[in-house]
């Protein structure tokens, strides 16, 4: 593929049509999109004032998409995916599934967590049953299925190891055949490569993209990694911080299975990097100049790694 | 290699002295046997059967007392733990309670169930059941909540999420309080069979006593300590490091 079929393949969806548009259609050639959040607004309490997390977001999600929000540290990419979860509740505004509101956590929406979240008490295979367990499977046939996505992960030869005795991507990997294994609508996934090291992340975003070629599953990805989220997306919702709005949306349209260090991958990060330059160094300037404030002094030094990270990639 | 020897030579030199200070009679039989006749009574004991009968009777106490502390504990455990009205109320009120040594239960004890096999059973209970209550507490409360979120996704909730999940998340903690709770409840046992006559290992000590047979209460002794051992060292540390390694507490 030429630069230039990759700069026309380039979209950018401005936040304001964005808007419009979800206002105008609900409906795509009569079917509910997969995902809708709605006006939704979050603060949190702290000490005597309460700050805003979220604000207004509005997004929509369709069947079968691969969509990441990629923002900086706090800006409350978690506390939007808890939200469409149903692990926490919004202030206003509101989630719809299909044609039905979020009200909780529901088995149609799997989280996969930065820490593999595995059940230690289980070995390996069982992990992968305990969903298929709670929806009434009996033995045999929760055995089968969960054989099935390990395999897809291919650590069917691990089945019966403990939780402590894999690796990190190990783990994940089980974690992925654990959510699969529910046949969910949808996968919410929070960072999940983002405690990994750079080989293993390269390896699972291969398999990762394999199995939603295969699978088609909707899927909503967290992550603050540009590049990462350019190898996974169809779609990346860019969010600023403090309040966590939506900034701005682009469209990837590259041959799948991408790669990281593939050169269109790269290019298209780089002229991400470039339109969100200006947010960024705002941050930073408004942080910067807030130094008569310790705390948020404290804030800056903290949030310092993750800025650079946006910056490299990986 | 080093410890086994060092250990062995200590016993040896233990027997020997316990040896000669009763060969040089300066006090009589029944106040310092030898240790030949307290292993012979060791031997005659387990051979006409009376030492087996008196652990059997005391096992079936300890397993009914401390088997209804575990499952009283845990219940409430998960209560203080997960509910905050019990946390407030009956939180401090345990662990007050726990102030109490366990054998001052014993004229309440016998006001309430007379002088027989429940009144013991009762004191084996309230010896357990405090231990485990607030292991179980302390056990719920570091309950990592990234299980519990991922649980709820996949559709874990109400009492399947306490059974599935958050029992086996506390279950390290659980397992202390269950050992800890073990030597209360055998600690209160031996009083209660010491203070009640009705048969078990306490009650032999005392035939001993009132027989002036020195050997058996120090045979019945060495019973309790080798019981003692064996469910405190070989099960429970042994259990306990198990459940911590695959829990992945420890880095193995
Ligand atoms: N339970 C809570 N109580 C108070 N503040 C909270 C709570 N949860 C999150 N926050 C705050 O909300 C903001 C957003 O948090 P969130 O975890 O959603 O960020 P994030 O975008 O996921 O960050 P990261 O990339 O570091 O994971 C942070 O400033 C955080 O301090
Ligand atoms: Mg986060």
């Amino acid at each position: 593929m030429t630069e230039s079929v990759g700069t026309e393949n380039f979209v950018d969806i401005d936040q304001v049509k964005v808007g419009k548009e979800l206002q105008a259609s609900q409906r795509v050639n009569g079917v509910w999109p997969k995902l809708r959040v709605q006006h939704v607004s979050k603060s949190f309490q702290s000490k005597d004032r309460n700050f805003y997390v979220l604000e207004d977001i509005n997004l929509e999600i369709q069947q079968g998409e691969f969509v990441c929000i990629v923002g900086p540290s706090g800006c409350g990419k978690t506390t939007l995916l808890n939200i469409v979860a149903g692990l926490e509740k919004a202030d206003s505004g509101d989630v719809w599934a299909d044609d039905h509101k979020i009200n909780g956590a529901g088995t149609d929406r799997v989280v996969i967590f930065q820490e593999a979240a595995l059940f230690p008490w289980l070995n390996v295979v069982k992990n992968v049953e305990f969903g298929l367990k709670l929806k009434g499977f009996n033995g045999k046939e929760r055995r089968n299925i969960a054989i099935e996505y390990l395999k897809m992960v291919h650590l069917s030869k691990f089945q019966h190891a403990q939780v402590h005795e894999l690796s990190g991507g190990m783990k994940q990997r089980v974690a992925i055949a654990r959510a699969l294994a529910m046949n969910p609508e949808m996968l919410l996934m929070d960072e999940p490569f983002s405690a990994l090291d750079a080989q293993t992340r390269w390896i699972l975003h291969y398999e990762l993209q394999n199995i939603w070629l295969k699978t088609r599953k909707t899927i909503l990805f967290v992550t603050h990694n540009i590049r990462e989220a350019v190898c996974l997306a169809d779609r990346i919702i860019i969010l600023s911080t403090a309040p966590g709005k939506i900034k701005k949306e682009f469209l990837v349209e590259l041959p799948r299975p991408r790669d990281d260090n593939d050169v269109n991958v790269a290019g298209y990060s780089t002229r991400i990097m470039k339109e969100l330059k200006a947010e960024i160094n705002k941050v930073m300037k408004c942080e910067m100049d807030a130094d008569s404030c310790v705390e948020c002094d404290i804030k800056c030094t903290t949030e310092g790694p993750a800025k650079t990270d946006i910056g490299g990639g990986i | 290699m080093q410890s086994i020897l060092k250990r062995t030579m200590f016993y040896i030199l233990f027997i020997g002295i316990w040896e000669g200070l009763f060969r040089l009679g300066i006090w009589p039989e029944y106040v310092l046997p030898s240790p030949v006749s307290v292993f012979k009574t060791l031997v005659h004991g387990f051979q006409n059967h009376t030492f087996l009968i008196g652990i059997a009777i005391s096992m079936k106490r300890i397993a009914i007392g401390y088997g209804i502390s575990i499952v009283v504990g845990i219940f409430l455990g998960l209560l203080i733990g997960r509910v905050r009205l019990f946390e407030e109320t009956l939180g401090s009120f345990f662990t007050g309670l726990q102030t109490l040594p366990t054998i001052c239960w014993l004229p309440l004890s016998l006001l309430w169930f007379g002088l027989n096999d429940r009144s013991i059973i009762f004191l084996v209970f309230m010896g357990a059941v405090l231990s485990i209550t607030i292991a179980t507490d302390a056990g719920v409360k570091s309950v990592p909540s990234l299980y519990i979120r991922a649980a709820k996704t996949m559709g874990a909730k109400g009492w399947k999420l306490y059974l599935e999940v958050i029992i086996p998340a506390a279950l390290p903690h659980i397992i202390t309080g269950m050992k800890q709770g073990w030597s209360f409840a055998w600690r209160s046992l031996m009083a209660g069979e010491l203070l009640i006559v009705c048969l078990g290992l306490g009650h032999l000590m005392m035939i001993g006593r009132e027989l002036n047979d020195m050997s058996q209460v120090i045979a019945v002794m060495i019973v309790i300590i080798i019981i003692g051992i064996l469910v405190d060292r070989l099960f429970f540390v042994k259990v306990e490091q198990r459940i911590r390694e695959r829990w992945g507490l420890v880095k193995g």
